[in-house]
């Protein structure tokens, strides 16, 4: 029998896809990218998969994060998908809430995006439930079938079922889909009840719509790439990422497959959470910097707050994922100059034709630009020196566009830009910590993506954050998150019920239940008895509130208990307590099936052209924010650093993928495990 | 032009972000912790930062109408309080309507901020909210006064807490004055939060900057404001236009209302005066000056810098003007409770601007045509009250059509209210919510479809319908056509009692219930220049009867989906 020592993970993002390669013998990892492929995305994933030169016959598991189901969704590129829904409320998902996006607030000639479901193909049939779940029509079977008809008919491949009051009784949702997936073999069911269990029929419609949409193809291009990977090989577990962290095996993955469209920024919170696992550190915010937008999520004791209420370009998704506030700000933003105040963004340069530096035609200045501007990157370091820039050019555009209207220099222009940068950075980090009555001054920082770990050093002094982190590969940091990540599985129910002892006996039974369904899941994906572990949780809110709060449930836990929980997490979050009655909104499980992981050191093999063994490599001008004056910044090689040894700033460490900059007032130093710690 | 800037521009930038981020973060702190539906589901709420001068800062939406009333209202109250006597940790709450720009129900709150050392306020912080019961004469909401004193209780700039303190006497006063005094009360908790919020992150602001370096950023920012809506008022053409439309009447009478206006662009003025409305009627349709104000700006926003989260500089070129004693300037005793009168008079400006400027849409549906349930509920014998403003047509504009079943143009952040939600919290049942073939107005660029929706009712309770204007209908432009169909609620429907009701209430029994109809939009352009596709297309998603098609369109749209130009569209020339 074949040793399998490797565990591969591989993420696909906008640009490139990742590959990270871990050897459980040696603990060494290798990270490789590829062009991301848009029209057969597949491809993109085997070339990256190859050049890991790991061999798939000896890979134990390898975790795959896919935006597919996103992009399918954003391009308006899913199947054609239909709607069965309650007679006389066909409409629920065009009339939709009514709002407008709120930056559209003031746009009095709004113009909807196009809808996921043409109108045609939306069918309303006879049957109806009321609040409480009793059945005040019964289900015409006849009509479900004749819509089923109507809608094959009209070439819809895939058809979203959501009735009024699903989530209080299941049963018409049920009898639905076992009609149509019986009389109609090639459609697609999707069906609100299996994906949400609770109130708002709207957002329980699009969440099965979007389900709908993506079924189909996120199908295909599974079987299609595991097909591949078992032509070469490859005889392990094949696991997909979830939007709430975890993975989940590919069959599951066929069966909910809007679990993944959030997967990617998923990938780096995962990872967060395991390096505060393996370094001790239990409150963290996650900082994702990419070349269009910035990505944060707050961890308090290892755990992400999660919330049940994505969005999609304002298509509401109700599946759990994590808390993370995105702003439109990346290494790519313009800094564009308007009546004589800096803007940065919302417009973005791209990759194509992407900043003025990488000369091809673009000539507003960028963040990275600016970046360039103050000697954080060099012209000739960019990508381990594959890309050449031109930071002439960068200079020039910055000064022209920049520095003359505000008459001031190119590099105080240029820090300016950061400065912007920074300020909408602190205000996104603060609506997700102080508003929750957390400080940010109890948090580390972890950096990540292309430009985190530039930014996040500077940020944490705004912030006066203690310290930042800043992981091994942190340009793939995502995909070792996928690496590092369990199986996990997610089952709720609402319940609505007043918090007492006799209610939460009641709880046992329900909780029990949904333990059992959560522990068939984990059985068929093949996890052993022993390594399942469930987390029992209830959503709690003061009687009269809208807004939940999640309770983890233990054994001992009794009303008081329970809502003693409750109060202090209110209080903590909002600032005070009441006087009211707690009311049980949901019962959750979350099943995980632990997987054997990684552990301890990392020798990250990143290929970057250099050797020797002096880690100061150079020493160039740059721009110091501590003293707000050029000064110079020795310049390291990161990989050739010694753990334990501390580097005064200003620095600049610089890897392939990106830079860490050190300011005067900081020093960095590399733990064992390979992260770098600047303070 | 050039500021002049004691601060560089990359500074102000940075400040500026702060200052958003404070009012965002009010916002967050307001929806998380509300108890009131009306609050975190349906978002009728308003919050506003100002400087000391009261001009505003920053802003979270809410209700549009919210804000700009806040703007008014700030004013009054701190006249009213006197400045010396505002203390930090101090919070007024305000509801006169004839100051607060607002009916009784939705009292507006402030609190002081005062910086290091400063004797008088150098900041303040102000949510509105809707209050859900204040002992108005009815529950919810109040059709029929003609007087203020029937409207609730009056609270005319008085300090909730003082220096950090809640007042017992007043909360007890508040308390023994509401039918719902744990709503009130919760919601009262959360909005004190949002300000709290808002007071720290100022301090903040003040502490990293310095009080005179925030200042210098905040006039910067408002000149900025102001310069960007000067240049968009001068790219418009010099111009004096008026409009008119119609309510249907003051809820207590039955005789129409004349609402109009004119409007003048003059170089970079932009007056708009209301005088040649109505004079003020008993019912309770007056809208006090500070609601005309704050749907002036509104609109003025939507014209000039519709993408900028607003400050006080983005309505520098606005100018109202509207005599006491108008329909538009409610004096004391005027009944004003169902001030959304606005929403009828909302799009006036428009339809003035749409004679002299050609990129106006056509009417967006210009009511509000939602409804109200109370009552007390059989299975927990508590009150309840639930609301939903229902969706409309959108106008079409002159490069697509409008929009279907959206929120009235006023109220853009609400939304409308889960039927599920509803079936929840009132004995109320839905048996049909729809869009309304053909309620869009045909044209070039089609109206956006209006709804249409049933309920009965399961258990004794009350029904409130807030139309105001079911009598006319939503204009059009460049020859589009009206909507054929009208906004209407028919209360109980297919019975010999069948009534067409306006604003009223009525008492229904279990098994009764009503039919509503919201508006589409108006069309824009000829709808015989409608490309055929587009009608086809409209044809099979049931937007279009095969019938208008045929008549209004010129387009005869076959069983099988081929569709043909009739003679109506050959005998036409395009323009």
């Amino acid at each position: 029998m074949t040793e399998r020592k490797h565990r591969l993970a591989v993420d696909i993002g906008g640009t490139f896809v990742d590959a990270i390669a871990y050897d459980e013998q040696s603990g060494k990892i290798t990270v490789r990218k590829a062009p991301t492929t848009p029209a057969a995305p597949a491809d993109g994933v085997i070339t990256a998969t190859r050049a890991t030169n790991a061999s798939l016959e000896e890979t134990s598991v390898y975790t795959h994060g896919t935006t597919l189901g996103l992009n399918a969704i954003l391009e308006r590129k899913g199947a054609v998908t239909g709607i069965i829904t309650n007679a006389g409320f066909r409409d629920i998902f065009e009339i939709a809430r009514g709002d407008l996006p709120s930056g559209s607030k003031y746009d009095f000639q709004y113009r909807r995006p196009e809808l996921l479901v043409k109108r045609r193909h939306t069918v309303g049939v006879p049957g109806r439930i009321d609040h409480r779940g009793k059945v005040i029509t019964e289900l015409d079977h006849q009509a479900v079938i004749e819509a089923g008809r109507q809608l094959s008919e009209r070439g819809v491949e895939s058809v979203a079922v959501c009735f009024l009051h699903s989530y209080a009784n299941t049963e018409h949702e049920e009898a639905a889909k076992s009609i149509l997936t019986k009389a109609f073999p090639d459609l697609t069911v999707s069906v609100s009840i299996d994906l949400v269990k609770e109130y708002h029929e709207y957002e329980r419609t699009s969440t099965a719509v979007a389900d709908a949409y993506i079924r189909p193809i996120l199908g295909r291009y599974l079987t299609d790439l595991e097909d591949r990977l078992r032509e070469g090989g490859f005889d392990g577990s094949f696991l997909i990422m979830r939007s709430a962290g975890g993975a989940m095996t590919s069959e599951i993955a066929r069966l909910s497959p809007l679990l993944t469209v959030f997967s990617g920024p998923a990938g780096g919170i995962a990872g967060t959470i395991s390096l505060g696992g393996n370094t001790g550190r239990s409150s963290l915010i996650s900082f994702d910097v990419g070349g269009t937008s910035l990505d944060a999520c707050v961890i308090v004791d290892g755990t992400p707050t999660e919330v049940y209420e994505a969005e999609i370009e304002a298509l509401p998704i109700r599946i759990p994922v994590f808390d993370i506030r995105t702003i439109g700000a990346g290494g790519g933003s313009i800094a564009w100059m308007d009546k004589g105040l800096l803007r940065v963004g919302p417009r973005s340069a791209g990759a194509v034709p992407g900043p003025i530096c990488y000369g091809r035609g673009n000539t507003e200045p960028t963040v990275t630009d600016a970046a360039l501007c103050l000697g954080y990157l060099a012209a000739d370091e960019f990508l381990g020196g594959e890309m050449s820039l031109d930071g002439e050019a960068a200079v020039r555009g910055v000064t022209k566009k920049l520095a003359e209207p505000l008459g001031m220099s190119a590099e105080r222009a240029a820090a300016s830009v950061f400065d912007v940068l920074l300020a909408r950075t602190v205000g996104a980090i603060r609506e997700i910590t102080v508003e929750r009555g957390l400080d940010p001054r109890e948090f580390s920082l972890v950096a990540f993506g292309g430009a985190g770990p530039m930014l996040a050093p500077l940020l944490a002094r705004e912030m006066e954050m203690p310290e930042v982190v800043v992981p091994a590969a942190p340009a793939v940091f995502s995909a070792w998150g996928m690496l590092m990540s369990d199986l996990e599985y997610d089952v709720g129910q609402t319940v609505l019920t007043m918090l007492d002892d006799a209610a939460l006996a009641e709880m046992e039974g329900v909780l029990a239940r949904l333990e059992s369904e959560a522990d068939q899941v984990l059985a068929t994906q093949s996890v052993p008895a022993e390594k399942r572990v469930f987390l029992r949780r209830l959503d709690l809110r003061y009687n009269g509130q809208e807004h939940t709060l999640s309770v983890d449930l233990e054994e001992a836990d009794d009303q008081q208990s329970v809502a003693a929980k409750f109060h202090d997490q209110h209080r903590e979050r909002y600032g005070h307590e009441l006087n009211e009655e707690i009311q049980i909104l949901t019962a959750r499980v979350r099943a995980i099936g632990l997987l054997d992981k990684p552990s301890g050191h990392l020798d990250a093999d990143l290929d970057s052209g250099l050797d020797g063994s002096e880690s100061r490599v150079g020493e160039r001008y740059a721009f110091d924010f501590a003293t707000r004056e050029r000064r110079l910044f020795p310049l390291y090689e990161r990989r050739l650093l010694q753990p334990e040894v501390e580097i005064e700033g200003p620095a600049i460490i610089r890897e392939p993928t990106c830079v860490t900059i050190v300011h005067s007032d900081q020093s960095a130093v590399p733990d064992h495990l390979g992260n770098l710690v600047v303070r | 032009m050039s500021i002049r800037p004691k601060l560089d521009g990359a500074t102000v930038e940075v400040i500026r972000h702060y200052l958003n981020s404070t009012a965002e973060q009010m916002r967050r702190t307001l929806v998380r912790t509300a108890f009131n539906p009306v609050i975190y589901e349906v978002l009728d709420f308003g919050i506003s930062v100002y400087d000391r001068k009261r001009r505003l800062i920053s802003e979270s939406s809410g209700i549009l109408s919210f804000l700009g009333a806040n703007d008014f209202a700030i004013h009054k109250g701190v006249e009213k309080v006197g400045i010396e006597n505002l203390h930090p940790g101090d919070v007024v709450i305000i509801n006169v309507p004839y100051w607060s720009g607002a009916h009784a129900a939705d009292a507006m709150m402030f609190t002081p901020v005062f910086g290091e050392g400063s004797d008088l306020p150098d900041a303040y912080l102000a949510v509105r909210a809707h209050w859900m019961d204040l002992g108005a004469k009815d529950p919810g909401y109040v059709l029929d006064s003609t007087s203020v004193h029937q409207e609730g209780l009056i609270l005319p700039a008085v300090k909730l807490i003082k220096r950090g303190v809640v007042d017992p006497q007043i909360m007890a006063i508040l308390r023994y004055n509401s039918r719902m005094p744990e709503t009130i009360i919760g919601d009262f908790n959360a909005q004190i939060s949002a300000m709290r919020v808002g007071e720290r992150r100022l301090r903040q602001i003040w502490e990293k900057f310095g009080l005179a370096e925030v200042d210098a950023a905040i006039d910067m920012i408002i000149e900025h404001g102001a310069e960007t809506a000067r240049e968009a008022v001068r790219a418009m053409p010099d111009g004096q236009w008026s409009a008119h439309d119609w309510l249907d009447d003051d809820g207590v009478s039955h005789d129409l209302i004349r609402m109009a206006v004119t409007v003048t662009i003059e170089g970079d003025r932009f007056t708009v005066d209301y005088g040649d409305s109505d004079p003020g009627v008993p019912g309770p349709v007056n809208i006090p000056f500070g609601s005309t104000l704050s749907q002036a700006k509104n609109v003025f926003k939507s014209l000039t810098t519709p993408e900028t989260p607003a400050n006080h500089g983005h309505y520098q070129p606005l100018e109202v003007i509207c005599p006491p004693g108008n329909l538009f300037h409610a004096v004391y005793p005027a009944a004003t409770y169902t001030l959304w009168s606005t929403m009828v008079s909302f799009e006036l400006i428009n339809k003035a601007l749409a004679q002299g400027m050609d990129h106006i849409a056509a009417s967006s549906g210009s009511d509000e045509p939602g409804f109200m349930a109370v009552g007390t509920h059989p299975d927990t014998g508590e009150m309840y009250s639930v609301s939903n403003n229902e969706g409309i047509g959108w106008g079409a504009t002159p490069d697509h059509d409008g929009s279907n079943a959206l929120q009235h143009l006023s109220t853009t952040a609400v939304r409308n209210t889960s039927m599920e939600v509803l079936e929840h919290k009132s004995p109320i049942f839905h048996e049909r919510l729809e869009l309304r073939r053909d309620s869009g107005g045909a044209g070039r660029w089609r109206g956006g479809l209006g709804v249409c929706r049933e309920v009965k009712w399961l258990a004794v309770g009350e029904l409130l319908s807030m139309k105001k204007k079911t009598k006319t209908k939503p204009w059009a432009l460049h020859g589009g056509h009206e909507p054929e169909t009208t906004n209407t609620m028919i209360v109980w429907p297919d019975t010999d009692r069948a009534h067409r009701a306006r604003m009223e209430r009525f008492t229904m029994q279990p098994g009764e219930g009503f039919r509503n109809f919201s508006a589409g939009g108006g069309g824009w352009g000829d709808p015989l220049d409608r490309p055929v596709e587009l009608v086809r297309q409209d044809v099979m998603d049931e937007y279009v009867s095969v019938e208008q098609a045929e008549k209004v369109y010129g387009v005869k749209v076959e069983a099988d989906g081929t569709a043909t130009a009739t003679g109506a569209r050959q005998s036409h020339q395009p323009l």
